[in-house]
């Protein structure tokens, strides 16, 4: 045998007493409460995290997280020795649960889709010059703040308690959505005989705010319900900014995936503010900068532009165009209002911006 | 022969969703209850259709609007134009780019969404496919059972 540490030939003592018959199997009658158990599937779904939930007390995510503080999953036996990794602080269950977690991770993973496979990529047609330099800015800008989604899940993830997996799987899942949003507009822009334009000074102020917030909940307030819900009322009506059923269907798909991130934001907020209503004035501070920092965003040139060229349906039409996008405008702030009333907090009287672009 | 607007209409959208199976589950789960609000000049005509997974379970004519299930997304709008779309995609075999469901209630008209809370409006936009390509499947019911008055298609 070569020089090794004392770990390796410990694990080669392992192995030779396995081979010499003198077996431990402690391990085969740990955790006796929990086994037996037999999750079914409730339909033609499949076996879900809810159905395994419903088995014994696997279901049951504690308040508080194990202070074990490794990675075992939960509902098994940690033995006493079990190093903790030292990296989860987000211990608290109310500090990242949603009650529709679970269900929404599945519905991710069951929605899935692939950019270079389902978009109709054959069916997009010459543009006129100012359209689709539009759409290429467009892309642009989506593609350069889509991943700020995927970022500030990626910075938190490594701290949430593993008690709150169903967490950590949904995340996962908006990550993969995230990089689907960043590519497939990259792809659209490099698609039709443009390319990328220019980024965006004005939308990095946003993307900071998030990924500087100080703590998770705050973040996923501005993000998951402020960023996030007014790309989905753009990518809604991107529809209307679509100039071939490639756009068509990108916009759509997106919209799906964006859908799933707001109903988690949106029911995260609820879950915490109902057990810490000290904290809402908090909240509504980060929406009010995160509110300032959208406005500048939406309305910085090369954004604005680019989409009411696109909604007029070109340079010529840019009047109706604007018009289409205050119109826009106005249901980003209606229904981002209308989620934080689901939340339970109301910012209809202290919004930071008009509710209506003076036009 | 399943005229529009009629139960055996959403029937057949029904039938042929869960008979298109592959399809739907490519697209994904699909939880949601979504009635179609049909306005005629003078009366009114609803119709829930029931998403559960991947399968469509239910489709049934509502003596109300009143008698939506909680939760129910509704999509409402003048009868004239949901004929429109519906011969739209018949012709097309799928609605063209501006006879979308979304296209069509972008503008709150003429086509108009809504639902008790934002979250469920916001199932509206989480399952756009699964219910886009429910209503494509009138390209497959004959054109001819379309009919001009909508009004003498029993429910
Ligand atoms: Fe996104
Ligand atoms: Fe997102």
């Amino acid at each position: 045998m070569g020089n090794f540490s004392s770990e390796v030939e410990k694990a080669f003592d392992n192995l030779s007493e396995i081979r010499r018959g003198k077996l431990d199997l402690r391990w085969m009658y740990a955790n006796p409460s929990g086994w037996n158990s037999r999750a079914r599937p409730r339909d033609e779904r499949g076996l879900t995290l809810e159905d395994v939930n419903a088995v014994g007390t696997y279901g049951v995510v504690p308040e508080r997280g194990g202070t074990h503080g490794s990675m075992a999953p939960r509902g098994c036996e940690v033995p006493p020795q079990t190093p903790s990794l030292g990296c989860y602080d987000l211990n608290d269950k109310s500090l990242v649960w949603a009650d529709n977690v679970a269900k929404l991770y599945e519905e991710a993973v069951a929605r899935q889709w692939s950019s270079a496979r389902d978009v109709p990529w054959g069916e997009l047609t010459p543009q006129p010059e100012d359209l689709e330099r539009a759409m290429c800015q467009v892309c642009t800008n989506l593609s350069e703040v889509e991943f700020i989604a995927g970022d500030m899940p990626a910075k938190w993830l490594w701290h949430i308690n593993h008690d709150f997996h169903e967490v950590k799987c949904f995340l996962a899942t908006q990550i993969m959505d995230e990089a689907r949003h960043l590519e497939v507009f990259r792809k659209r822009a490099l698609a039709n005989g443009g390319g990328l334009l220019a980024a965006s000074p004005g939308s990095e102020e946003l993307l900071r705010l998030i990924i500087e917030a100080p703590d998770y909940t705050v973040a996923s307030a501005l993000m998951h319900i402020l960023g996030e819900g007014f790309v989905l009322t753009l990518f809604r009506n991107g529809e209307m900014f679509a100039l071939t059923p490639v756009e068509k269907k990108i916009f759509r798909l997106c919209m799906q995936d964006e859908a799933r991130h707001v109903a988690y934001g949106t029911m995260h907020l609820k879950y915490f503010l109902e057990r810490h209503p000290e904290r809402e004035g908090e909240i509504h501070e980060i929406l009010r900068q995160g509110e300032e920092a959208t406005f500048s965003l939406n309305l910085n040139r090369e954004n604005a532009e680019a989409r009411a060229i696109l909604a007029g349906g070109g340079l010529d039409h840019i009047e109706e165009g604007i018009e289409k996008v205050r119109y826009l405008f106005m249901k980003q702030i209606q229904e981002y209002l209308h989620r934080l009333k689901v939340a339970g907090i109301d910012r209809s009287s202290r919004l930071a911006i008009p509710v209506e672009l003076p036009l | 022969m399943a005229d529009f607007p009629s139960v055996e209409f959403f029937e057949t959208l029904r039938e042929r969703m869960n008979a298109n199976r592959e399809r739907f589950r490519r697209i994904g789960t699909a939880d949601v209850v979504l009635v179609v609000k049909i306005d005629f000049p003078d009366h009114v005509r609803c119709f829930e259709v029931v998403f559960d997974g991947y399968r469509c379970e239910s489709a049934r004519a509502l003596p109300s609007l009143a008698a939506a299930r909680p939760g129910a997304v509704i999509v409402e709008g003048p009868y004239a134009v949901w004929r429109e779309m519906v011969e739209n995609i018949q012709r097309n075999g799928q609605a063209d780019l501006d006879h979308t469901l979304n296209t069509l209630s972008l503008m709150d008209t003429p086509l108009r969404i809504s639902a008790a809370n934002q979250l469920d409006t916001d199932l509206f936009y989480r399952y756009q496919q699964t219910l886009q390509e429910f209503f494509d499947g009138a390209g497959a019911i004959a054109a001819a059972s379309v009919r001009g008055d909508g009004q003498a298609a029993a429910s």
